[in-house]
């Protein structure tokens, strides 16, 4: 996991763009957000977040932004084997990147069903802008790679409630 | 100590990102595994058709756990994961005799992979809450663990259902996920 650097941020101009998918044998099966340290799932999203050209919505409780660490799971299978599979995670909060990952598997199973599960560590006291200020201007950016070619996206704005 | 805390523990060592790879047979218990290091509810798990990647990550250190499926139909496909790898984990279901040969057969073909070695190797002896489990020294006997060189390995009786026996074995990957770094 390496952290985004500014020069592929920049590229994203219309952060709600339609992208093209480049094949249907790729699905975003789920999603879910936990606060890790109960195990509480906070919000699940059981349609596929990845037709393109539409934002979903989550509407994710507030107590979301107290938990020390958040976990955070996709789900996606594929029906082709995948040589250079990698996923490029943004949250944006209005045009500016408050974090950012990509994250590289490498190799995936033809015929298969894989999950990625994220744990992270909340910012800390201080750092967190109020739920009021947030809701509803946070967009969860997911990019869905073989080498170069995208295969898939999901842009998810986040409403907390 | 989940892993969230293996990660803090781990501040001293000089690398910033760490790759533990969990395999075995099939049923083994690896995905229950994987929840139980997390702390996560253990009641509900669907068998692996292909990974599950658990990354954690705290003051810019990084941890990532990589559960592979171990249907034998899938299993030629793990060597696609061994790269930098820094610990291998391998679940072995103890009530499962009538595997044991197989099991000892998929762990040997893992220690001869050029990509796995010197990497260090950690057996979980699982689902021992049963009572049919079979001890851990037999296990180790009848897989001939004493047979394995050149790395540094453990055994660990447990149960991935009620977490017996799963911190012994985060306390030693603790340990030797840092030797390991040391010496390169
Ligand atoms: N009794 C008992 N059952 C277990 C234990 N670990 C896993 N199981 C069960 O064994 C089955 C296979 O577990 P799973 O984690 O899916 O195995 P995997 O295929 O290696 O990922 C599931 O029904 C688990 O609930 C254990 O320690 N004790």
């Amino acid at each position: 996991m390496e952290p985004i650097e500014q020069p592929i941020i920049n590229k994203v101009t219309n952060t709600e763009d339609p992208i093209e998918i480049a094949t249907h044998d790729f699905s975003l099966n789920w999603m879910l957000l936990k606060d890790s340290e109960t195990g509480k799932v906070l919000w699940e999203g059981k349609e596929d977040m990845s037709i393109p050209g539409q934002v979903h919505i989550a509407e994710v409780p507030k107590s979301i932004l107290e938990c020390k660490s958040v976990s955070r799971t996709l789900n996606f299978s594929s029906k082709r084997a995948l040589t250079n599979f990698r996923i490029v995670q943004r949250v944006m909060f209005q045009d500016q990147l408050l974090e950012g990952w990509s994250f590289k598997f490498g190799f995936v199973i033809p015929n298969s069903t894989n999950s990625w599960e994220q744990v992270i560590e909340a910012a800390g006291e201080g750092h967190m802008l109020p739920a009021e200020m947030l809701s509803g201007n946070v967009l969860i950016q997911t990019d869905f790679y073989d080498e170069n070619t995208i295969i898939s996206a999901s842009r998810v704005r986040i409403f907390y409630v | 100590m989940g892993l969230l805390a293996l990660l803090r523990k781990l501040h001293s060592s000089p690398t910033h990102e760490m790759r533990i790879l969990l395999l075995g047979l099939d049923n083994a218990g690896k995905t229950t595994l994987l929840k139980q290091l997390a702390s996560e509810d253990v009641s509900f798990v669907t068998p692996t058709i292909g990974f599950n990647v658990k990354s954690v990550q705290s003051k810019g250190f990084k941890l990532n756990v990589w559960d592979i499926g171990g249907q034998r139909e899938i299993r030629p496909y793990w060597r696609n994961y061994f790269e930098n790898t820094d610990v291998l984990i391998y679940v072995i279901d103890s009530t499962d005799e009538k595997r044991f040969l197989e099991t000892s057969q998929e762990l040997y073909n893992l220690l001869e992979e050029d990509k796995l070695a010197n990497v260090p190797l950690f057996i979980f002896a699982n689902k021992q809450d049963l009572v049919a489990a079979t001890n851990v020294g037999d296990i180790a006997e009848r897989l001939k663990l004493c047979n394995i060189r050149e790395r540094q390995w453990q055994i660990q009786p447990c149960s991935a259902l009620t977490g017996a026996g799963i911190q012994e074995g985060m306390e030693w990957l603790c340990k030797n996920m840092a030797i390991k770094k040391k010496k390169k």
